[in-house]
């Protein structure tokens, strides 16, 4: 595997489910460079034992939970609002919805819909997560159905 | 997707301009650089306080034992110190980015653990090891001096150790502790989600 393939292809999936994670676009790609710089380092040692796909989703997805350290010194709810706004120029405002509802759910729940938004296998994200694929089922059954009611929720404000 | 929202289309218009991929090449070597740099210096402050110590011996030629255990001792405390501080600490924060996420949540968390124990009883010995050290090194010269001498240099060095072990050791450990604390608290919290093992 070419780390400029890798790269090439999952750049945006990559920086998706960071910006899932935190809904702000400057941290998000932060985050996402972080990823690929992990990968680029590991990459050597990848044995193809899983799929190159969940292996860098499982980077991803570990590289975000790293943040819990991180956001402890800047909690995320004390970030003034208008940055919120000014971060995401090019995005129209229902996609911005949609990864602000997402950015708010708790943290594992924020990977699950991420990884399924991002049409991840739910076995995969069985594999990724470390919760077993019964389980991964009814939570994003039940996460489907929260972020809709939260999405129609916010809609009916704007 | 239910009710007529499609969030699979609306979560793709997500992105972002790639940086282009010799910017990741220069960031990962920036880093990678800068941990170098790290261990260099920590290895340098090492050596020179080794050297120091060697002086001290071979310039002033102690003639009592105290004086020389006590110069070990400190010399230990040091190394302890900055071998803590500069390499153990990176070295336990290594935790494995390829397994799933609640095996990595738990490493994290024990990576924590280990960490609280490793600050908080390698302070306390560093404090032990710099106060002893400093007594008996003060002995062989307090003795050549005047009483009042004697009395002035143990009086201010012993407060000096009584100011450090009561103020900034229970400081610098209870700061580091509630740091560490807060982050494995908010661990145990995000690991909580994933609900009990799976057999």
């Amino acid at each position: 595997m070419v780390f400029e393939d890798i790269y090439r292809d999952y750049w945006n999936k990559v920086f998706r489910i960071c910006m899932g994670y935190v809904n702000d676009r400057d941290l998000a790609k932060d985050m996402a460079q972080e990823t690929f710089i992990l990968i680029w380092r590991k990459l050597p040692q990848f044995r193809n034992e899983s799929a190159v796909g969940t292996w860098i989703y499982r980077i991803a997805s570990n590289n975000c939970l790293r943040q819990i350290e991180r956001s402890n010194r800047m909690p995320k709810t004390e970030l003034p609002e208008q940055i919120e706004d000014t971060l995401e120029p090019d995005m129209e405002w229902q996609s911005r919805l949609l990864y602000k509802c997402i950015a708010e759910l708790p943290e594992t729940d924020r990977i699950i819909i991420s990884l399924e938004l991002e049409d991840v296998k739910q076995a995969e994200i069985a594999k990724i997560t470390g919760l077993s694929e019964s389980n991964v089922r009814v939570k994003i059954f039940r996460l489907k159905e929260k972020l809709t009611q939260k999405f129609k929720q916010y809609e009916q404000q704007y | 997707m239910s009710n007529n929202i499609d969030f699979k289309e609306l979560w793709n218009r997500g992105k972002a301009s790639a940086p282009d991929v010799s910017e990741i090449f220069a960031k990962a070597n920036r880093l990678t650089r800068k941990t170098r740099c790290k261990i260099w210096w920590s290895n340098i402050i090492l050596s020179i306080t080794i050297l120091l110590m060697i002086f001290i011996w071979w310039y002033y030629q102690p003639q009592l034992l105290t004086t020389k255990i006590g110069l070990i001792l400190i010399l230990i405390a040091i190394v302890i110190f900055l071998v803590t501080t500069n390499q153990l600490s990176p070295l336990l924060a290594k935790a494995d980015e390829e397994t799933d996420s609640r095996h990595f949540l738990e490493q994290v968390i024990r990576i924590k653990h280990k960490q609280e124990f490793l600050n908080k009883t390698m302070l306390t010995v560093y404090f032990i090891l710099l106060s002893i050290g400093i007594t008996l090194y003060f002995i062989e010269y307090a003795s050549r001096g005047s009483l009042l001498f004697q009395v002035l240099a143990y009086g201010i060095t012993f407060a000096w150790i009584i100011f450090n072990w009561i103020y900034i050791k229970t400081r610098t450990i209870k700061k580091q502790q509630k740091a560490i604390n807060d982050i494995i608290a908010r661990l145990e919290e995000v690991n909580k989600q994933f609900g009990p093992p799976t057999p």
